[in-house]
């Protein structure tokens, strides 16, 4: 069942379009990691997801609902860089966050208590937040999100600015929390989209390059590939560009002295290579066959 | 509605936290107290300065009880507004731009109950400080200078506090969609010229706000003077268009940039 629904989304800033009319759906209970690289239109999406920015054209509907529909009760929202007031607890913005949302006091005391003890603030809860590291931050911040009970987390680059041990903290409760709710969360990192979702929606220049269910993607780009690498010759580096158009090659990427060939026959792409490098007393250094990752997908949407 | 109470806890809060709600206060309490000193120990300040010509002083006469109330809130248009306006200037842009606004905008709060909520956070804070400081200078002016109708004083200082309140309504539309300073700035800048505006062509502007503080030395010098309707009804629009104005303003742009 589709939890949302984003039809043809787009927005510009003057000159600039930030995203470039995106499609996608969302299903309840999933986990989705909206990847890519800086400037990629992830935090302008998330935004108009959360419905601080209006799309400039497009539609979104939540739960089936008539698009342009008020949900934002049910959503939780995590900006980049959370600004809590300094001058409050812990414990009261948590609470101030609850009755925002609409949860009456006793309610909001509840489930204050119970979220500010699951992310490890409890005994932090009556601190005035301005003390706080950016790691009791970025928690607080996901307890403010979570308070409400939300059906939908908007998380945006909740990680990126952590260090290692933060990091670690904030992903075990993102994996915690998949189990509740549908979470989006946006991040320049292949890495940790892979540990905690399921689904992945990646973005380059305001557009979806690539979308689905992570286990798909993965077995649709594992192709096989040949990686080489040859001692600066000028030799070697007009035969890998010769290599590049047989007819076994589908793809090739060139990095420097490494090479990357996607090729569709394994067997006949090593013999050749490796009797040429023989033949033509080129200096190999580096001959490895393998499939290709999602990594390699993301860098080659990200390069392009 | 609930949410206006919601957030008008937090602004109170915050005021308390920040200290705005001791120190505005006693800003107020010693500007409209010092009014009626200074006018009633005159001679002993200027004889303490020493090179006063002998007879200058025996002229000098203490100006009326009236006329000192008058002055004293007459502070209030000057110091009393630059303190106001730097409450004010931060209080929707110092959210929109630390981005804490965003966080609050993302959850069932409209911009503006956000915005009715900042106003009467403001509208409490002058209140209290306006009350007391009306109430300091009141006191020494009857103690030193003679007696004043209590009725005469609290509708002066009340059509006082709405021309107040109509510049702080005026910074806190601008600190909807400007920088903090811009905002304090505009605010004052605008107040001044309308009072400028009123005095120069009092005919023109006799139906506006800027007519206030006039109708408010009136209460006190002509004991009730004739209340005239225009600036009583102009000034409430006037504050109400601000709040509109603010809450279209940042509901159009919730995020700066």
């Amino acid at each position: 069942m589709m939890l949302l629904e984003a039809t043809n989304l787009r927005k510009h800033f003057g000159k600039h379009t930030s995203v470039d009319g995106i499609s996608f759906d969302i299903e309840q209970g999933s986990c989705v990691a909206l990847l890519g690289p800086n400037g990629a239109g992830k935090t302008t999406t998330l935004r108009m997801l959360a419905g601080l920015l209006e799309p400039d054209s497009g539609l979104i509907s939540f739960d089936g609902g008539q698009p342009g529909g008020d949900y934002r009760k049910a959503l939780g929202y995590l900006p980049q860089a959370p600004s809590l007031y300094g001058w409050m607890s812990g414990q009261e913005y948590v609470l101030f966050a609850a009755k925002l949302s609409g949860l009456n006091s006793r309610e909001a005391a509840d489930r204050g208590a119970e979220v500010l003890e699951r992310v490890g603030l409890k005994e932090h809860a009556r601190r005035r937040i301005s003390g706080y590291s950016g790691g009791m931050k970025q928690r607080l911040g996901l307890a403010q999100a979570l308070v409400h009970r939300p059906r939908l987390l908007l998380l945006d680059e909740p990680v990126s600015a952590l260090d290692p041990l933060g990091r670690r903290e904030v992903m075990e409760l993102l994996r915690d929390i998949r189990d509740e709710t549908t979470i989006v969360f946006s991040t320049h990192v292949l890495h940790d989209a892979e540990e905690i979702c399921d689904h992945i929606i990646l973005m380059n220049r305001g557009r979806i390059a690539e979308q689905g269910p992570l286990a798909s993607l993965r077995s649709q780009y594992s192709l096989p590939v040949i990686r080489l690498r040859t001692e600066k010759m000028s030799g070697a580096r007009k035969w890998l560009e010769e290599l590049a158009s047989r007819s076994f090659v589908l793809e090739s990427r060139f990095a420097g002295e490494d090479v990357m060939f996607n090729v569709n026959d394994v067997e006949l792409a090593r013999h050749t290579i490796l009797s040429e490098a023989v033949s033509r007393e080129i200096p190999l250094l580096h001959f490895e066959t393998g499939s290709s990752t999602l990594e390699d997908l993301f860098m080659k949407v990200v390069g392009a | 509605m609930r949410s206006v109470w919601i957030f008008y806890q937090k602004e109170m809060l915050e005021a308390v936290r920040s200290y705005r709600l001791i120190w505005i206060p006693v800003v107020f309490i010693l500007l409209g107290i010092m009014q009626p000193l200074t006018a009633y120990y005159m001679p002993e300040i200027l004889g303490a300065a020493g090179n006063v010509p002998p007879g200058m002083l025996e002229n000098y006469e203490v100006p009326s009880a009236a006329v000192v109330m008058v002055q004293a809130l007459g502070q209030y248009s000057t110091i009393g507004m630059l303190v106001l306006a730097l409450i004010t200037m931060n209080s929707i842009s110092g959210e929109r731009y630390s981005g804490s606004a965003e966080m609050v905008l993302v959850r069932p709060l409209t911009p503006l109950a956000m915005v009715v909520a900042k106003w009467a956070a403001l509208l409490t804070v002058l209140v209290l400080a306006l009350g007391l400081g009306a109430s300091g200078a009141a006191y020494y002016v009857m103690e030193l200078i003679g007696p004043l109708s209590w009725g005469g004083i609290s509708s002066a200082a009340g059509l006082y506090g709405l021309w107040l309140m109509c510049a702080v309504s005026l910074t806190l539309l601008f600190s909807a969609f400007l920088r903090a300073t811009a905002a304090a700035f505009l605010g004052l800048l605008s107040a001044a010229a309308f009072s400028l505006a009123h005095s120069l062509l009092p005919a023109w502007f006799d139906w506006t706000p800027a007519a206030l503080p006039g109708l408010s030395a009136a209460m006190l010098l002509e004991d009730g003077g004739a209340l005239r309707l225009g600036p009583l009804l102009s000034a409430p629009l006037f504050i109400i268009s601000c709040i509109a104005g603010a809450a279209l303003l940042l509901r159009r742009k919730q995020l700066p940039g």
